[in-house]
């Protein structure tokens, strides 16, 4: 199959950028999103141009690198899918395909369609962690936690950090991002020692970083790689007025 | 009680005070602790609608009726202070809302070329993707209608009290006026086809089953509320108030 691509190109933070149409031709319907994006790249190489630069890492949607708007939607048509598992099938022969780059003040573009998330690692810093003693590994089973919680946590921590729930608010928020750090945190009883000053540290963070706040929309649960929903942003709420009027 | 709050908005500049959170101000001034605010005040501001059509039903039931409902509730002396509130209530809302909608455009400065919504299960809406324009129609909206009705027309009906009901049918005479409320009407049912349901959200309110219902519920009401206002409009405009 034939596709018409329409790429972001921008040479790095302070250029401008724009849309470059590419024809990607002999494209295979069972190619990863990736792989085509990468057969363009070796072309380019060879014809002594530079190559678009993405990220990605495990190609096996687990880690949270790969980062691509596919016309107009974060890793592309497929629900609960990054666009690493996005594969060509789903294209139409000739289609025009629209790839851009996470969008949002807090993701400054470093170069083409690879942008900066290191504001979600100061979030994580500002409160996404545990205490323990140091000292030997302790017995996984020292502290009990129940299946019902076990779960809840679970569901909460199968956020991968992609950044896609940025890219699709329309407010740029990272609500649904940290809700689920918070939450997952939250419900286990590992995380109740910074439970008060986790939830206050890690919204200000964000605030701080420039990312905007929450309509309600849940444009990002629908984006969610891992289909994370909005009922960790509410519970989000509860541990902030938790944290502001209860002081505990 | 919590540190940790700063004010300032600067990428990875983030001071981390021991003061305690002496002012709550810096607690609304926080992306979650503006839409607790706005979520609180537009809770109010939809109950009281809830009140404001109940009230407003009564026009159905004669002059004598409607005209001594609103004369009882003026002349309550608590009314001023209840006025005073939802005055603040209202000026909250729009301050927080307006405020927030800003900040909001500023965390993307440069745009989508394709940007399309991205389906189930996202609550995204028109409605919900024009809460701004609905909400300053509304706020140019409530100034004209507290103009027309609060301080507008002064008939004095025979029993000796305000006449609401004619100051209401001759407001409603005019097309111009009714096309002006039902536009408007039109907008607070909007505004409320996601703002309803949305408040209780940012206040935490969430549960597996039941936030299917209150996102129903909520969609409900605002037809109702809207349609309501509608009606009561048309009707007066087409009846001039037989009575
Ligand atoms: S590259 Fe690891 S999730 Fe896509």
């Amino acid at each position: 199959m034939r596709l018409n691509l329409k790429i972001w190109r921008q040479a790095g933070p302070d250029g401008a950028g724009k849309l470059v149409d590419y024809a990607a031709d002999h494209v295979s319907p069972d190619m990863s999103f990736l792989e085509m994006l990468d057969v363009i790249n070796e072309r380019l190489v060879k014809q002594g141009e530079d190559a678009i630069s993405f990220d990605s890492d495990c190609r096996e949607g687990i880690c949270g690198m790969c980062s691509l708007v596919i016309n107009g939607v974060p890793h592309g048509p497929d629900r609960g899918t990054t666009v690493c598992q996005l594969h060509m099938r789903r294209f139409k022969d000739g289609e025009t395909v629209t790839i851009e780059p996470w969008r949002a003040r807090a993701f400054p573009v470093v170069k083409d369609l690879v942008v900066d998330r290191s504001a979600f690692d100061r979030i994580i810093a500002a409160g996404g962690y545990v205490s323990i003693n140091v000292g030997g590994a302790p017995d996984g089973n020292a502290i009990p936690v129940s299946k019902q919680v076990a779960e809840q946590a679970m569901d909460s921590a199968a956020c991968i950090g992609c950044g896609a729930c940025v890219a699709a608010c329309k407010n740029a928020s990272a609500h649904l991002f940290m809700s689920a750090k918070i939450a997952q945190l939250s419900v286990l009883p590992q995380g109740q020692v910074e439970r008060t000053t986790r939830v206050v540290a890690m919204i200000a963070q964000a605030d701080a970083d420039g990312f905007g706040s929450c309509s309600n929309e849940g444009e990002c649960e629908a984006v969610c790689p891992k289909e994370i929903p909005i009922s960790n942003i509410a519970r989000m709420s509860r541990e902030f007025t938790r944290a502001v009027f209860a002081g505990k | 009680m919590v540190s940790g709050l700063s004010s300032e908005r600067q990428p990875g500049k983030l001071r981390y005070t021991d003061e305690n959170m002496s002012s709550r101000i810096r607690v609304f001034d926080s992306s979650v602790g503006s839409k607790l605010l706005i979520g609180l005040t537009g809770l109010a501001l939809f109950l009281y609608l809830i009140t404001h059509i109940a009230g407003n039903a009564l026009i159905f039931l004669g002059a004598d009726t409607f005209n001594t409902y609103a004369h009882t509730l003026t002349s309550n002396p608590l009314i001023p202070i209840i006025e005073l509130g939802l005055v603040l209530v209202f000026l909250t809302h729009i301050f927080k809302t307006v405020q927030m909608f800003v900040r909001n455009k500023a965390a993307r400065p440069v745009a989508y070329a394709v940007k399309k919504p991205a389906g189930t299960p996202s609550r995204k809406t028109l409605a919900s993707s024009t809460m701004i324009v609905s909400g300053l129609w509304l706020l140019l909206f409530v100034v004209l209608h507290v103009q027309a009705f609060k301080y507008g027309l002064e008939y004095e009906a025979a029993s000796g009290v305000r006449d609401l009901y004619r100051i209401e049918m001759e407001t409603f005479a005019s097309p111009l006026t009714v096309a002006f409320y039902v536009v408007s009407m039109l907008l607070v049912g909007s505004h409320l086809w996601h703002g309803a349901s949305s408040a209780l959200q940012s206040l935490g309110l969430d549960h597996p089953s039941w936030t299917p219902r209150i996102l129903a519920a909520g969609k409900i009401a605002a037809v109702a509320i809207a349609g309501g206002f509608v009606v009561i409009a048309l009707w007066a405009h087409v009846t001039g108030g037989a009575r």
